[in-house]
């Protein structure tokens, strides 16, 4: 059993919102091995990206608090490290693309400036000082890349000693040869003519090109882990497409742990190896991609997948769940899903609902929180 | 060397198309580039632009504007128009002492307050300490409050200039604050930390280089106001010494004090005339500073600027030539899949 990269476990979050409190992901354990993409779906508002903004500690806290569970990230315990000192996990450690490529870069520098802020912090902090004559090897193996104990890097300074900036500061010339490396990641994402690209603004790039420079400066940092939260969604079909195809190709590439996290079941099916379900905060389902697609063990997850459309079929209405997501401040009792369920028998009411457990007869890791997992095939 | 002169060659085109664009931009820009030279030769070599020192009279009294006294002289025989130019760097100093310090100090205090403004923590107690006192101070009368405590320190530059400062550094609290409070939520932020960027480096790197656009035009529009606040101040009789110190509401107020307005009205006229002009200078090129901070319209106003170089004869051998190869493009499939292989 190889050691995940990341592993959740019961990780529960609240938000506190005057005197109001409501728990916008309770309970969830997901483990995110070496070189797996896991995927997490669910409807807006199930607290996927909370739960995705949560493992860097990037939720704003308050209004959000950690209510319990740990996040174990190369063997230490993100919930219980101080936030001020969370900047030495990011970044190298775990990294985030965001949905929003229109705004996730900063307006008021070029693209050379941004990507190479990226790849100065990557070099601080894995030398510790600088090597100037550093040449990158792209695409980056992953996989030999030697394993990083996160506790020792808490240890080490952020802010490199005076000598090591100056160093720095010489080896970031618009000529030399950083500006090679960000030429380097700038291809690596498949960008046109990237020396034009280099001097230019945010604002005089295409919503795709963004996203690409976006996921540039997240590889360029060597992340052990890689958050990706709807990086597709903002963006329209056709480009959604092309940045889809580059990150399955990178996928391949990188040999990186991806956490995806996604509304779309097309984009989950294209890329994930394991599928998280989520509703109404809780994991409801976890398994690999194809079974759960095959065979899903969950009446929620039977009926997203019912609801997706589908593409040459023009007569009847689009399928929908009936009933509404839930109102997080007051959780229906037992399994949050049984008052839109089917097979919703009166066990299902009684808290505190079922567990997420092993299903007989199905994958070592397909786990589902249905006391009737294999009633969920017969459902029409 | 020769890379920086080039960029700095870039700049100064740059700058020129964004002017040439704008003419209101380029009149207060040229504006102020003279009173800026102006008050540089004031200061080194005077000699140059009047043959008179500070505070040293003729022995033409009460002279009307001709030729040889541009502004007139005062019963004193001094020469308005060389007061009103020894008057000008000092002007300058206390109006950019009192913006400057208010911008750097007020700013501080407003990317504080404004980044680290989470309820419940240190910052957040900062915060709230720093936006009570600074809402104690906005909500006297500027100009009232500045009066009073001129009063108490009594005449001269310094108290002016501290008089004028302690009401003046709030209005920068307030705006830096405000825009921190905007940038500060945007995504980039959000992705500068995911990226492992510390909190320090992020104030001082992403979210000051996105304050600064509105904050630099401000500082502009707020050179006129503070000089016309200046000269408010020396109005009333509250300034600096005039004529030791030529200060330009001072003399205002002196030759007022004086009863000469209706009789000699050039020896007020002079100084007026030079407030007016550059408040007005200011006020224009802030306008159109905001055009060049911003990388966005930057590139627009300098993209048209470069594309009306092209004369329209050339658009059109363009267009030409482009029709051109649609012509000689293949029109049957056969014949194209040919052309590719």
């Amino acid at each position: 059993m190889t050691v995940p990269v990341v592993s959740v476990q019961n990780l529960s979050i609240d938000y506190v919102i005057g005197a109001g409190r409501f728990r916008a992901v309770s309970g969830v354990s997901l483990d995110v091995e070496p070189g797996h993409v896991v995927g997490v779906v669910g409807e807006t508002g199930c607290g996927k990206s909370t739960l995705a903004q949560a493992i860097p500690r990037l939720l704003p806290e308050p209004p959000a608090t950690i209510g319990e569970g740990r996040i174990i990230f190369q063997g230490i315990d993100l919930v219980q490290v101080p936030l001020w000192k969370m900047p030495r996990i990011r970044g190298t450690g775990i990294n985030m693309i965001f949905q929003e490529p229109l705004n996730s870069l900063n307006p008021a520098y070029r693209i050379y400036d941004q990507v190479a802020e990226a790849i100065h912090i990557r070099r601080v902090r894995d030398k510790g000082n600088i090597v100037v004559d550093h040449r990158p090897a792209a695409p980056f193996d992953y996989s030999q890349r030697p394993k990083q104990d996160a506790g020792e890097a808490l240890t080490r300074p952020i802010i490199p000693s005076g000598a090591a900036a100056q160093v720095a500061r010489k080896a970031t010339g618009r000529h030399g040869e950083l500006r090679d490396e960000v030429l380097e990641y700038l291809r690596l994402v498949r960008i046109n003519d990237p020396e034009t690209i280099l001097n230019l603004y945010p604002h005089e790039l295409s919503g795709g090109m963004r996203q690409r420079v976006m996921i540039a400066m997240a590889l360029s940092e060597k992340p052990t882990l890689l958050i990706a939260d709807e990086p597709t969604s903002a963006l329209d079909v056709t480009i959604q497409a092309q940045v889809l195809t580059l990150m399955k190709e990178l996928i391949d590439e990188v040999n990186t742990s991806i956490l995806f996290i996604s509304h779309d079941l097309g984009v989950i099916a294209e890329t994930a190896d394991e599928l998280g379900v989520m509703y109404a905060g809780k994991l409801v389902e976890f398994g690999p991609v194809a079974e759960l697609f095959s065979a899903p063990r969950h009446p929620y997850t039977k009926a997203l997948l019912g609801a997706a459309p589908t593409r040459y079929k023009s007569e009847g209405t689009l399928a929908s769940i009936a009933g509404s997501v839930p109102n997080l401040s007051r959780p229906p009792t037992g399994c949050r899903f049984h008052p839109r369920c089917s097979i919703a028998r009166p066990k299902c009411r009684v808290p505190p609902g079922p567990p997420l457990l092993a299903v007989e007869g199905a994958s070592e890791n397909h786990r589902s929180a249905c006391y009737f997992p294999s009633e969920v095939a017969a459902i029409p | 060397m020769a890379e920086r002169a080039r960029r700095i060659g870039r700049s100064a085109i740059l700058l020129w198309r964004v002017l040439r664009a704008n003419p209101l931009t380029l009149v207060g820009f040229v504006i102020v580039v003279l009173i800026a030279g102006t008050a540089v030769i004031m200061v080194s070599v005077p000699h140059l632009l009047t043959s008179y020192g500070v505070d040293q009279g003729t022995v033409d009294y009460h002279q009307s504007p001709s030729w040889h006294h541009l502004f007139g002289t005062d019963g004193n025989g001094l020469d308005i128009f060389s007061m009103v130019l020894y008057g000008l760097p000092v002007d300058l100093a206390i109006a950019f002492a009192i913006a400057g310090v208010a911008l750097l100090g007020g700013g501080a205090l407003g990317l504080i307050a404004g980044f680290w403004d989470r309820p419940g923590t240190a910052g957040g107690i900062a915060s709230v300490v720093i936006m009570r006192i600074t809402d104690i101070f906005l909500s006297f009368p500027s100009l009232i409050l500045a009066l009073a405590i001129a009063v108490s320190l009594g005449r001269g530059v310094w108290q002016l200039v501290v008089a004028v400062l302690l009401t003046w550094w709030p209005f920068y609290v307030r705006l830096v604050r405000g825009e921190t409070l905007a940038v500060k939520h945007l995504p980039y932020v959000m992705a500068a930390r995911a990226a492992g960027v510390t909190e320090g480096r992020i104030v001082l790197r992403h979210v000051v280089r996105n304050v600064l656009e509105p904050v630099i035009v401000y500082f502009t529009l707020d050179i006129g106001t503070v000089l016309v606040t200046l000269s408010t101040i020396g109005y009333v009789g509250l300034g600096v010494n005039y004529p030791t110190t030529p200060e330009w509401g001072s003399m205002i107020s002196y030759y007022q004090g004086a009863g000469l307005i209706t009789s000699y009205p050039w020896t007020v006229l002079g100084p007026g005339l030079a407030i007016f002009i550059t408040v007005l200078a200011f006020s224009l090129l802030g306008d159109g500073l905001r055009d060049v901070l911003d990388p966005r319209s930057r590139r627009v106003l300098a993209g048209n600027a470069g594309r009306s170089s092209t004369s329209p004869a050339e658009q059109e051998e363009a267009a030409e030539e482009v029709q051109q190869e649609v012509l000689e493009l293949p029109t049957n499939v056969p014949a194209a899949q040919e052309a590719l292989s």
